[in-house]
């Protein structure tokens, strides 16, 4: 397997979640390109710029932001998915954001995008 | 962007109304389906009740977002599957809102589902 993308359908506190980042974890090690992740349904809460776990639970929104950096992952959220859950880079028209800034918001077609370039597609 | 080789299918497993899943999957199926992709679709356990003609969503305070399923069609979607196993527990006929839906025992519909290359379940 060459390429693999991710589509993150669950919230921050879930395991599913923590197993998703260790799978993208591993894969980027394996060196196996990861494409991107695209954040649908609850899954966007992961972008959330204002999530506060508590200290001793694993910060699953840190793990993403750390992924980016470190391996200029690319971290879509779905806008309408995002703007549902009062995510948004434009609050009250005046550009400001409570969205991480490692995450992109894009559309819908971004998801078929991943698919057409990655191998593989997985959903957790 | 290429017209990709890989075809994706979407499993609906979800009652229509008690969650955004069903709505959330027809949205990615539209788009999907709207970039000419090839897509099928799965009803499966409690997601044979998305079929179901004459439901009433705005009964609780929903959009009937159902009437939607009508448009698949235009998209080219045309690969729509049901589990029959799944609606003979539910005591449900094998008469649904669309046409064009074809209903498996559950081993054609297992082995259907293996000729896609991305699953999504929703």
């Amino acid at each position: 397997m060459k390429s693999i993308a991710f589509v993150i359908t669950s919230p921050p506190n879930s395991n599913l979640t923590a197993t998703a980042i260790n799978m993208v974890t591993t894969a980027l090690t394996m060196k196996i390109a990861v494409v991107g992740v695209f954040f649908y349904q609850d899954g966007v809460l992961n972008g959330s710029q204002h999530l506060a776990l508590p200290n001793d639970e694993y910060q699953a929104h840190q793990q993403w932001q750390l992924l980016h950096h470190k391996y200029n992952l690319p971290l879509h959220l779905c806008a309408t998915a995002a703007e549902k859950r009062g995510l948004s880079d434009d609050i009250n028209d005046n550009q400001a954001t409570n969205v991480h800034e490692a995450f992109t918001l894009s559309g819908l077609g971004e998801l078929v995008e991943l698919n057409v370039k990655a191998d593989r597609l997985i959903q957790l | 962007m290429s017209i990709s080789e890989k075809s994706v299918a979407i499993i609906n497993a979800s009652a229509p109304l008690s969650n955004a899943n069903a709505k959330d999957s027809l949205d990615v199926a539209l788009i999907f389906g709207s970039y000419e992709q090839a897509i099928s679709l799965y009803f499966q356990g409690d997601g044979v009740y998305q079929l179901i003609a004459e439901q009433q969503p705005e009964r609780i305070q929903q959009k009937d977002f159902l009437k939607t399923l009508a448009a698949l069609e235009f998209y080219d979607i045309e690969n729509i599957y049901v589990c029959h196993h799944s609606l003979n527990q539910r005591g449900l006929a094998e008469k649904f809102s669309i046409e064009n839906v074809q209903v498996l025992n559950q081993d054609d519909f297992a082995t259907s589902l293996h000729h896609h290359q991305t699953i999504l379940r929703f």
